[in-house]
This record gives C-alpha cells, structure tokens and sequence, in this order.
C-alpha cells in the first residue's frame, strides 16, 4: 500500500470501525459505568484507605502511613488468631458442605430413588433462596435453651444438652450446622446438573462386568464428577471465606470471639470508624480469595488440558 | 424385585426423606412460632400444631423501629422489583456487546474489572460502597440501593453463555439482510433469549429479595430498610418479641418461597448453568 493513499484509507477505516463498534459501546455503557462505580472505584477506594491514616482517611487531604495499617493489623494476636478461625472454619465447612452435597446428589440420582426426586431436590434447595436473615433467625432460635426445639429432642430422647450458640465448645459446630442448611442445596444442585449429562454407558459397561454399586460410584462416578467437584470447592472456599451473616444474626463473633472471623472483624473496626485497619483487613482476605479463585482457574484449565 | 434390592431402596428413601425434612422443619417451626406464645413454645418446644390460629402476632409486628411494617414491605417489593428489571437490562446489553466484541481490547478489560468485583469480599465491598454512595450523593437513596443491587455475577454468565450459544449464521445473516444492530439485538437475539431473560429475572429478584448488608449500609434511615433488615433490627432489640420476630420472618420468606416454588426448575437449572461457566 502506498504511504499518500494509505493515510486517509487508514483514517476511513478507523470511522469505520468506530461506528461499527459504537452501538456497542451504547450496549455496554450502563453496564460499564455500574461496575466502575460500585466494583472498580470502591475497590481502588478501600485499597487507597488501607495506606492512609483512620482519622483522616475520609478527607480530601488524607495522610498517607504506607504499610502501616497493614504492619498494625498483622502485629494484632487478635487479627492473626481471626484470620486463622476464619481459615479452618472455611476448611471443615468446605469438606463439610461439598461432601454432605456429594453424598446427598449422589443417593438422589441413584437408581433406588425412582419417584419424589423433584421433591427432596426441593426441600434441600429451598433455604438457598430463604432471606438468609429469615433462616438464622430461625436457627438462632432453633438452638435456645429454653425455647428451641434442638435441646427438647435431646431431652427427649436422653441424650446430654447441646450448648449451641452459648457455649465456646458448641458454637462452631451450631454456624456450621446452620450454615451448612443454607448453602447445601446450592452445591447438590451443581452435583445434580453434573451427573444428568455424565456418561452412562462407563457405568453399564461396569455393572455388566459385575462390579459392585459402590465400585462404580468410587471408580467410575466420582472421578467424572471432578469438574464439579472443584467447582464447588472454590464456591464453597470463597462463600465460607467471606462468613459474615450467619456472625452477625446468631453470634456476635462470640462468645469469646469463637466466631470472630475476618469479614466481622473488619466490620467491627469500620463501625469503629478505624477505616485504614478495615481496609487493610479487606485486601488481605481479597488477596487469599483471590489466591485461590486463581490457581483452581489454573487447575481447571490443566484439566480441560488433559 | 430382590431382597437387597427393596433393601437397598428404603434405606435411600429413608435417609432422603428425613434429610428433606429436616430441612424444612426450620420453617415449620418458624410458622408455630408466629402463632404461639413465648410461653407456651417455652412448656412444649416440641409440639407440631399451634394451640389456637389467631394472627396477633402478625400485628405486633405493625410497627418496627417507628415504622409502620408495610412500608418496609413495600421498599422489599419497590427495590427488588427495580433492581430485577434494571440488572436484566443493563446484564443482557452488557454481556451482549461483550460477547459480540470479543477479542477488542476494550471490552476483555471490562470483562476482567467484573471478575475482579465479583471476586472482592462483597461485605468489605460494601463499606467502600458507602464513600462512593456519599461522594456521587446517593447516600440515604432507593436510585443507590437499586443500582447497587443491579450488577451480579450469575446474571452476567447466564447472559453470556447464552449470547456464546447463538450461532455466528444467524447474526450474520440478518446483517446481510440490511438489519442494523439495533434490529439485530430486538428482532432476532432478544426473542431468542426470552427464556434466559426469565431465570434471570427470576433469580435477581429471589437474590435481591433477601439481600440485607447493602441495603443496611447505603441507608441513612429505616425508611428505606427493607423486610430482612427490619427483621434484623428487631432480632437484636433487648426485650425481644419472639412471637413478632417469628411473624417478621414468615412475612419475609413466604414471596420468595412462593416465587421459588412457581419457577423451581428454572431457578435450579440457572443456578446450575451460570455457577458452572463462573
């Protein structure tokens, strides 16, 4: 193409495709202008706070302090000791929830459930779609000594009394139980949708080889599950990371700050109006989720790779 | 049939049915305690049928934190009725030009800011959330709280698979034919995308139903709270009503239960889809 031509063909081109494009920037526009300003600003916003001082991090003058927040909220015994409750109550309720999901999705597919799937399926993902303040309350109540329904079957069936929400040794395991009612059908859902389009013909080949009901499930099902099964795990990873309702409507954080994770934490400090600590707290649970969203995406595409 | 296999098969059904309704026991129990005294659920937690049917509670509850309750109804219905219309709206036209224009650099990097967003701690969100509300003068607003409750991440990938699924031909051919973009858009895809737009609006509205942090945060006063947030409010009062914290309950979770119930398989099947492509 010669240069003198080229310029103004160039600049054609460019209308062109300006034009061609901007309807699309219209489409987009709405959808771009509300992730900027509630996503990316309010993000780059808590970022900026978490190097500045609390006092004046809300001023147009604010003072920067650099890592300083960040220095104070790891130096904190009662942060670190947040940070890891927040990191092994994630754990147990992810094995938790996506084993109870795996286990439950697997006996509703089976071939000895014939009628009333539609049912159970219903009843399980129900609380999924529950006001999640409704159900805890619920819950909260569920677990109270005098009035809750949980320590009068004890009772009646002569077994020792729960401590439920009261007691540091019980109050963990009551969020899990009643987080666990909230989050569950979700995951089942993801299992179910997984095993409707996995391939039977592996699992005719088997039985007609003999092999047992729970060989095939093992050997056979589960592993064709392994694209839900990570998928879940990083739902569950990032939904438990992020506790914060269940704290806020049963617990408190307490007793004891048993139940003082990350999220409430940081929560707490801000309604302390301590916004550089909050903010610091906020990148720092950002930078774990954010961990592992990234490596399962990694593990997932050497996955497909495979 | 063989013995283990009739075996086999109430065992599963047994071990289904009581997890279903344990389960659902939680909103049986939440029904009794809308209709029974503190003092009585106190003597027989245990009882499965309220002594007497009356609604006083549900009238207890006519005024929470100074506000008459059906404002509070009102808000729940007015901002998620919004918010659902909006989020399809500006989701579907978002996602559209996306996957149309994939590959231009502009809207990749667009595509990575919301992935970005939606992998932000969404309550630490939120807290910045209120300097930017403050900033743009939105603070105290129904405008703040419904375009807030507008942008959600299984919108988004339900759209854009779905828009991913549209074979090339079809566009093409309709460009060839003369339409613009424009028709495009509202003649051939949109009609397509009719059933989309249904989950979709069906699981916003279930979604922003029960949503209660930002709601609580972008708000200057109660009379903007909506249903969960009052029951929250009464939740933590001392000198707690628990037959009207029950009665609150059950008034927020019938309109989702019931939608639910109407729309299940949709609402299931699109969890499912735009869990699996996120």
């Amino acid at each position: 193409m010669q240069p003198l031509v080229g310029q103004p063909f160039r600049l054609g081109a460019l209308f062109g495709a300006l034009s061609r494009d901007g309807v699309f920037y219209a489409f987009v526009a709405p959808f771009a202008l509300l992730t900027c300003l509630f996503g990316l600003w309010p993000i780059l916003l808590s970022f900026q706070v978490s190097f500045t001082a609390s006092a004046t991090a809300l001023r147009a003058d604010a003072s920067y302090v650099g890592l300083a927040n960040y220095v104070a909220i790891l130096s904190d015994p009662e942060f670190r000791a947040s940070l890891w409750r927040t990191l092994t109550y994630t754990a147990f309720a992810v094995i938790l929830n996506v084993g109870f999901a795996l286990a439950m999705a697997l006996l509703i597919d089976s071939r000895f459930i014939t009628r009333g799937r539609t049912f159970f399926k219903i009843a399980i993902f129900l609380p999924v779609v529950t006001p999640d303040i409704a159900g805890y309350v619920a819950w909260k109540w569920l677990y109270d000594r005098s009035f809750g329904a949980i320590n009068a079957v004890l009772d009646l069936l002569g077994m020792p009394a729960f401590g439920g929400l009261a007691s540091v040794s019980t109050v963990t395991t009551a969020i899990l139980i009643a987080e666990l009612w909230h989050h569950a059908g979700f995951y089942i859902v993801i299992f179910l949708a997984n095993l409707a389009v996995r391939d039977r013909t592996l699992d005719e080949a088997a039985a007609i080889d003999g092999a047992t009901t729970w060989q095939r499930i093992l050997y056979i099902t589960i592993p064709q599950l392994r694209p839900a099964i990570l998928i879940n795990c990083v739902y569950a990873l990032i939904q438990f990371l992020k506790t914060f309702t269940v704290v806020v409507v049963m617990t408190k954080g307490g007793p004891a700050d048993t139940t003082n994770f990350v999220s409430y934490y940081a929560y707490q400090l801000f309604d302390q109006a301590r916004y550089g600590e909050a903010t610091a707290m906020a990148s720092v649970l950002f930078g774990i989720i954010a961990i592992f969203a990234l490596s399962a995406y990694a593990l997932g595409n050497g996955e497909r790779g495979r | 049939m063989s013995q283990t296999l009739f075996l086999a098969r109430s065992l599963a059904y047994c071990i289904a049915l009581v997890v279903s309704l344990l389960f659902l026991y939680p909103y049986w129990w939440m029904l009794l305690g809308a209709f029974r005294s503190a003092e009585a659920v106190m003597t027989t937690p245990l009882r499965l049928w309220p002594e007497s049917i009356d609604f006083d509670a549900f009238f207890s509850v006519a005024r929470v934190g100074g506000v008459p309750l059906w404002r509070y109804a009102m808000n729940s219905i007015i901002i998620t009725g919004a918010s659902t219309i909006l989020a399809v709206f500006v989701t579907a036209l978002g996602a559209y030009a996306i996957v149309r224009r994939r590959g231009h650099r502009l809207f990749e990097a667009l595509r990575y800011v919301f992935l970005l967003t939606i992998m932000y701690p969404y309550m630490l969100l939120v807290i910045p959330v209120y300097i930017v509300m403050f900033k743009i003068g939105l603070l105290g607003s129904y405008a703040g709280i419904v375009l807030f409750l507008s942008m959600g991440p299984i919108q988004f990938f339900l759209f854009e698979q779905f828009f991913r699924s549209i074979p090339h031909e079809i566009i093409e051919a309709a460009a060839i034919d003369g339409a613009s973009e424009w028709q495009i858009l509202f003649k051939v895809v949109m009609p397509m995308a009719a059933p989309v737009v249904a989950t979709v609006a069906v699981i916003t509205f279930l979604l922003n139903w029960a949503q209660w942090f930002p709601v609580l945060v972008i708000s200057r006063s109660p009379d903007t709270y909506t249903l969960p947030v009052a029951l929250l409010s009464i939740n933590g009062e001392l000198g707690t009503n628990f037959q009207g914290i029950m009665a609150l309950a059950v008034i927020t979770t019938i309109p989702a239960t019931i939608v639910f119930l109407l729309a299940q398989k949709r609402v299931m099947a699109g969890m499912a889809e735009g869990a699996v492509k996120g």
